[in-house]
């Protein structure tokens, strides 16, 4: 496991993954386990640090790989996507956190929503 | 062998002045095709294409996503009579599945020291369905002077003005801006191009004016400074996107031959109004581009930016509306939040609204679009503000004896086609 000292409240380690077309990509990861016995699994899109496919982009094919090497199945998961803020100009471009859900199809997932959490809400998640 | 290559056409926006530049994808891939290959080329834009049996193999060369359907329809007809179709290009990239669909082969990434490969693939009848060079960028150093006299230049002339010719001197680009998807094309890096290499096309080159097509030259102050101090000598005369504000950057810009800069205006700030300014100071014109319909922009907003831009003697104002195009981020935040309601790629040409913006009706962003162009050119066309920045270029070079007179012989010809001769 890399560690960074940009490392976060929600992101401890990075995920390397093929992204659209097999380009190598990467991603910022934390994974808790939470007491109700579901997995919390939060994925940063880390932009100029991932050389490939963004996550949003590849969300349901990245989500699939994070569940199978944490052994945690698509219906005991939360799966939420996070953008960091860049410091842009526009002020609507900042941080996001979107829930996302998944529906099965066949042996892969597709996505079914994102839903927009403000950060407390994810704070509350990840203390459940 | 004949190859033919094909830039497909594409409708511009209406009640808008026409300008049919030389393609830029198409000859920097021509540069890489083999030299016993023969290769025949139509830009549709600005000649009529031919369907018929004489290529041997064909490619469709697509930088735009209004420039795809017509690119499928293409491909099409060349497969119905037995061809094999190969697509490039940006679009190509953006849409490389559905494109799939219509090709025998696509090719993603850049050409550079791979185009051996695929046409000895053809000739052994094993195209693959993919050449796929995504995140493999070529050698920079490999990346030679683009092949122009596929170009049938006589076709680029607007009453006997010539029209820029487009070059470029880096690829990628290290931000994430969000209406862009250069940073899922090119990389998330800069990756300028050698000196010497750059120069060497430049010289190569028969027009003086060009369009350095380059995402931002703002992305390296001491190859940028280099850049500008190698160029001076050539006396180009040109147009970019975004150079750096420092002084000593500008001021070497200038002295290379800077015309006039693209410069994002997103709101109305001292920092704009300055960067304006300081442009100026150096005499280098402005073109505002101006994106509308972002979720920070109300009616008043809009309208405040107009006017703002007026107060700050822009150059030339070019407005558009926000396409979101896929592999950017406003097409991942729109899809998210579900407000994307028209998916006709032929819509995507920025001056049509095809998601829902988020203080107004998609209606009244199309009229304030209207009002933009409208208010901005009121008092002073767009054609006269443009005439305004050709005398200055003419200035300058006849100062420095590079110009080359209009062309009389096609006073009468807009792009090839007839229009009043002038008097």
């Amino acid at each position: 496991m890399e560690t960074n000292p940009d490392f976060n409240k929600y992101m401890d380690q990075y995920f390397h993954y093929l992204g659209q077309w097999e380009s190598p990509s990467k991603c910022g990861l934390k994974v808790v386990h939470r007491k109700d016995g579901k997995t919390l699994i939060i994925v940063t899109e880390i932009y100029r640090q991932n050389p490939g496919t963004p996550v949003t982009e590849w969300c349901a094919p990245l989500a699939t790989r994070i569940m199978a090497e944490f052994q945690c199945p698509s219906d005991r998961c939360i799966f939420i996507e996070h953008t960091p803020d860049l410091g842009s100009k526009l002020t609507f471009y900042g941080e996001t956190f979107d829930l996302v859900t998944f529906q099965p199809e066949g042996k892969d997932l597709v996505i079914s929503k994102w839903t927009r959490l403000n950060p407390e809400e994810v704070d509350s998640l990840m203390d459940e | 062998m004949k190859f033919k290559l094909i830039y497909p056409r594409w409708e511009k926006l209406e009640g808008q002045t026409i300008f049919n530049l030389p393609p830029h994808g198409p000859v920097v891939m021509a540069a890489e095709i083999p030299e016993h290959v023969e290769v025949d080329f139509t830009d549709e834009n600005v000649e009529n294409l031919v369907i018929d049996e004489s290529p041997d193999f064909v490619g469709i060369s697509m930088m735009l996503t209004t420039q795809v359907k017509r690119g499928w329809a293409i491909a099409d007809e060349y497969r119905k009579l037995g061809k094999k179709v190969i697509f490039g290009g940006i679009s190509t990239m953006l849409h490389a599945e559905e494109t799939m669909l219509h090709a025998d082969s696509i090719f993603l990434g850049e050409v550079e020291g791979r185009l051996g490969e695929v046409f000895k693939d053809f000739s052994r009848k094993d195209l693959k369905k993919i050449y796929n060079f995504m995140s493999k960028p070529p050698e920079m150093n490999l990346i030679g002077p683009a092949r122009r006299d596929i170009l049938n230049k006589d076709l680029y002339y607007h009453k006997g003005f010539r029209m820029v010719d487009l070059f470029h001197a880096s690829r990628g680009c290290i931000y994430d801006c969000y209406p862009c998807a250069v940073r899922y094309l090119g990389g998330r890096g800069f990756r300028p191009r050698p000196i010497d290499r750059v120069v060497e096309e430049l010289s190569q080159m028969d027009n003086n004016r060009l369009f350095i097509v380059d995402n931002s030259l703002a992305l390296d102050t001491q190859w940028e400074k280099d850049l500008f101090k190698a160029m001076i000598p050539l006396k180009k005369k040109w147009v970019s996107h975004t150079i750096e504000d420092k002084d000593e950057v500008l001021d070497l810009a200038a002295q290379a031959g800077a015309w006039y800069v693209y410069q994002a205006v997103f709101d109305t700030s001292d920092y704009i109004k300055n960067r304006i300014k300081q442009y100026h100071e150096y005499g280098i014109a402005v073109e505002g581009t101006i994106l509308l319909g972002l979720d920070n922009q109300t009616e008043d907003d809009i309208k405040r930016l107009v006017d703002f831009l007026l107060e700050i003697e822009l150059d030339l104002a070019e407005f558009t509306v926000l396409a979101p195009f896929p592999h950017t981020k406003a097409y991942s935040d729109l899809l998210k939040q579900g407000r994307i309601f028209d998916t006709d790629w032929n819509h995507y040409n920025a001056g049509k609204v095809v998601y829902q913006p988020k203080h107004m009706s998609p209606e009244r962003l199309t009229e304030l679009f209207q009002y933009a162009w409208d208010t901005f050119y009121k008092d002073e066309p767009q054609s006269q503000k443009m005439f305004n920045l050709i005398s200055r270029v003419v200035t300058r070079e006849l100062a420095d004896g590079t110009h080359t007179p209009r062309r009389r012989d096609l006073a009468d010809l807009s792009f090839g086609k007839q229009v009043p001769k002038l008097s």
